[in-house]
């Protein structure tokens, strides 16, 4: 895949999917932040991965803001030729958290959506085996990672 | 058997002398002991209980502290002064006195009785190793070449038995894999032992030693000598063939399960059957007990020589271990039908060849 | 645990905890004869809560648990954290505590690679000798790290800022001696593993990894330069001091498991190459900047990647204006890489005996895999 700098891939992002983007911006020559809406969320993927080469995985996790009652799941994907790194996210109501899985588009999401479905209670759609990674199998606990969590046995 | 039936003589012209008393019986300990002294000391000492006790302490204490120079520690050091020569009794004695756990789901006679079995049967093949022209414990003239390897093909079955009985899926794997191994190496082993025999006219072993007089079997019989030297590591399970025992893959291949003096019978086991094969190894191609006679005194010099032989090749193996990493399974048996047993063929083809143009 | 169904004609063995050399972990095999089918990674056996744990604590005192994510790359792991503070809050290291801290990394790396080897080696059946040569090596580098920070292992040297230390007297001839050593040592290494014959055998063409699949699986590390793909972050992302000394990047292009090994080597070498050049140049200057120790930092995030040992270590941190971190996220090396190892088995024909030296030759770390 050619080489894109961070800022003509925000414009060219912008301009392809004008209304999937909720904000988009490179703060930085080596980042980008990408928010999407939710209805349009697995359609971008798509096309960031066929279209503008974001061939890499790198990792994925979530956001608890309590405040504004919403969970932001973030995915970071890489440029492999560009070398700059994408955070490609997405907002959920913190009552109903479920999206539909990345696997399909890239299957090492796997290991990391199992870890945020675990710590923060996200549901993932179609995710191939979504059993828990890190914690225990007899944990009681409700869901480390959420602003709220007293400690396991305390719901 | 010269020396046994002049004092056979002496006793039975005693009897018929008819002076039996009571003030005889000192001198008739001493003709019984002096009647039967050889075999009491070939089983006591050479080669029976002592010999192979023996080097099983001194192989483990040698392993042990020459090994641990390659890796830049100094081995056993405290026990014994700086050698560390008491240390195997040491771990010996701390074996005995350990508990012997038996999983509850296990095959229970099988388990316990396999290490006994373990060390024992490759004992009874040791028997017939000639050290001299006429000390051999257990004389069976002309089938001792085939008496050998007939109990030595049993061995492989026990490390198979305890596997399964073990109830274990590593002890299981070790115990395929057992098979596998002996399956792909022992058949060039018999082979090239043939040879061996087809050279000597004879399958009688000390016939055989006796027929390397003037020339080792190592030199025309290169081929073979090569295949069985790889044949002690593959049926001692030594480094680089350790593959039923991979430390690192099953814990402990088919010995797993096995604690206490189990698991001592287990370790004791692996030396005997090294014992075993380089001794033969020995008679077979690099002349056994043959050498220069020294201070008049034939049979020690025999003994001595062929100890001799056998203690430059355990050097030899044991520090082999150190330097190889091991072989795949699948390599084995590569190595083993596709190149031991064509190449086995090949120096019987070629032994066949020479002896029927009259050469050696 | 929940595990998937075994399939009715393979048997399930499992790696367990307890097993020499499966490390921290559980690895679940699912194996016909010798042939392995399917690998699963059972991880969360050192599961510790990192990440809540540095929500709860100041920028300073996170640092603690950070280091001891690795403790055998300690200085790699710290150094992403501090980084990312330091972007964060917009605070200006000094010259000469960059350099230095350039030159605990890549001491650092050192180890873990030293490390790494020995474990290898041990994988294939070679009786321990190399790993207790690696283990002597490790001594000279250890007493280093005891002389400039105090510690052995997981010592905190750094901090947003700067350095804790100056480095002693007599440092930088100690620091070339080891260097010229280990460079002598290197060639014993290369001749008792990668020349040897038998370990040649069990590692060439042993669990090949193309290198779009290495992209596609989200490899990191020597696992991602074994393959050919040139990404380094001391090179796409420079941070201290990597801009200002000469060093290479290595690819191997075999693929397989003997040039990862080959690129692990040949990192060392680079390594003693930087330690050298750093310790002939390093400038003068202060070490530590001027920082409070209860820091604030303003509201906002940012992201650092460094180059640990084992792969691209990433911190995701999340700032509110308070004391403490709002939300760190950490991505670690070890959890990419052991999705690329549970892919292996259907990429490749592995047998029971290559599973560890295909571990080995990953390199994972599992207490940074669960944090």
């Amino acid at each position: 895949m050619s080489k894109i700098s961070a800022a003509d891939f925000v414009k060219a992002f912008q301009k392809a999917h004008p209304k999937a983007v909720k904000s988009i911006e490179s703060t930085d020559p080596r980042r980008a932040n990408l928010v999407v809406n939710n209805e349009s969320f697995l359609d971008a993927a798509k096309s960031l991965r066929d279209n503008f080469g974001f061939l890499m995985p790198v990792s994925g996790g979530a956001i608890d803001y309590p405040d504004d009652n919403r969970i932001q799941m973030i995915y970071y994907l890489m440029h492999p030729s560009s070398r700059f790194m994408l955070t490609y996210r997405v907002d959920l109501n913190r009552d109903d958290p479920n999206m539909p899985s990345l696997t399909p588009v890239w299957e090492a999401m796997s290991f990391h959506e199992r870890e945020a479905h675990e710590m923060f209670g996200i549901e993932f759609e179609d995710h191939p085996n979504m059993i828990p990674l890190l914690l225990p199998p007899e944990w009681k606990g409700g869901h480390p990672l959420l602003k709220d969590f007293k400690g396991e046995g305390k719901q | 058997m010269n020396s046994n039936t002049l004092f056979a003589g002496t006793l039975t012209s005693l009897v018929q002398a008819n002076q039996f008393s009571l003030l005889n019986i000192p001198s008739m300990i001493i003709e019984f002991l002096a009647l039967n002294s050889k075999p009491l000391l070939q089983v006591l000492l050479l080669p029976g209980l002592g010999f192979i006790l023996g080097f099983a302490i001194f192989a483990v204490w040698f392993e042990r502290k020459f090994l641990a120079r390659a890796m830049l520690r100094v081995g056993p050091y405290y026990c014994g002064g700086r050698s560390g020569v008491l240390q195997v009794f040491a771990d010996f004695l701390k074996l005995f006195m350990k508990e012997i756990i038996i999983p509850a789901s296990i095959d229970w006679p099988f388990f316990v009785a396999m290490p006994v079995f373990l060390s024992t049967i490759p004992s009874l093949a040791l028997l017939l190793i000639p050290f001299d022209s006429n000390w051999v414990l257990w004389d069976v003239g002309s089938l001792s070449l085939p008496m050998f390897f007939a109990i030595m093909g049993i061995s492989p079955l026990i490390p198979i038995f305890s596997g399964w009985a073990s109830n274990n899926k590593y002890s299981f794997i070790g115990a395929w894999r057992v098979a596998y191994m002996y399956i792909s190496g022992e058949i060039s082993l018999v082979i090239c032992a043939a040879g061996v025999a087809i050279m000597a006219g004879s399958m009688d072993l000390v016939k055989i030693v006796e027929a390397q007089r003037s020339m080792w079997f190592a030199v025309p019989q290169f081929i073979g000598f090569i295949l069985f030297f790889l044949g002690i590591f593959i049926e001692s399970e030594r480094t680089p063939f350790d593959i039923p025992v991979a430390e690192v893959e099953l814990v402990f291949g088919w010995r797993t399960e096995y604690s206490g003096i189990l698991f001592g019978f287990t370790m004791m086991a692996e030396y005997v059957l090294f014992q075993a094969w380089t001794l033969m190894f020995v008679t077979l191609y690099l002349g056994g007990f043959n050498g220069p006679v020294i201070m008049g005194m034939p049979t020690a010099s025999h003994i001595f020589w062929l100890l001799a032989k056998f203690m430059v090749l355990v050097v030899f193996i044991i520090l082999l271990r150190c330097v190889f990493p091991r072989l795949r399974m699948d390599q084995m048996i590569t190595l083993g039908w596709k190149y031991m047993t064509p190449l086995a063929l090949l120096n019987l083809f070629f032994v066949i060849v020479m002896k029927m143009l009259g050469g050696v | 645990m929940r595990e998937p169904m075994i399939k009715p004609d393979v048997m399930r063995i499992s790696w367990g905890p307890q097993h020499p050399m499966s490390g921290q972990t559980r690895i679940l095999l699912d194996v016909d004869g010798e042939r392995v089918h399917r690998i699963i990674a059972d991880l969360g056996f050192t599961h510790r809560g990192i990440e809540k744990i540095l929500e709860n604590r100041t920028f300073f005192s996170g640092i603690i648990p950070v280091d001891r994510m690795a403790m055998v790359d300690t200085a790699n792991m710290s150094i992403g954290y501090v980084t990312a503070i330091e972007k964060a809050a917009g605070i200006e290291v000094p010259e000469r505590a960059k350099w230095i801290r350039t030159l605990v990394c890549e001491m650092s790396r050192i180890n873990s690679h030293l490390y790494a080897f020995g474990l290898q080696a041990e994988s294939t059946g070679y009786f321990p000798a190399v790993f207790l040569w690696t283990t002597v090596d490790r001594e000279i580098l250890l007493d280093l790290f005891e002389e400039l920070t105090g510690a052995r292992w997981s010592f905190n040297f750094f901090f947003p800022g700067g350095v804790h230390q100056d480095l002693p007297d007599g440092f930088r001839e100690k620091v070339l001696k080891a260097v010229k050593y280990l460079r002598g040592r290197f060639k014993d290494y290369w001749g008792a593993m990668v020349e040897n014959p038998l370990f040649e055998n069990r590692c060439n063409g042993v669990a090949i990894l193309e290198p779009k699949d290495a992209l596609r699986l989200g490899a990191t590390g020597p696992v991602l330069r074994g393959s050919g793909i040139d990404i380094d972050m001391r090179r796409d992302e420079p941070y201290d001091a990597y801009g200002d000394v000469e060093w290479e990047v290595i690819t191997e292009d075999a693929c397989d498991v003997m040039a990862r090994t080959k690129v692990r080597f040949h990192e060392i070498g680079q390594a003693l190459n930087i330690m050298e050049q750093i310790a002939q140049k390093i400038p003068d200057g202060p070490v530590k900047g001027r920082v409070n120790a209860f820091m604030r930092v303003p509201e906002g995030e940012c992201i650092s990647r460094v180059e640990a040992g084992r792969g691209e270590l990433g911190f995701h941190l999340f700032t509110n204006g308070t004391g403490n971190p709002y939300r760190v996220k950490i991505n670690s090396p070890t959890l990419r890489n052991m999705y690329v190892f549970e892919r292996l088995a259907e990429l490749n024909e592995v047998f029971i005996a290559d599973i560890p030296v295909i571990i080995n030759s990953i390199d994972p770390w599992y207490l940074d895999a669960d944090r």
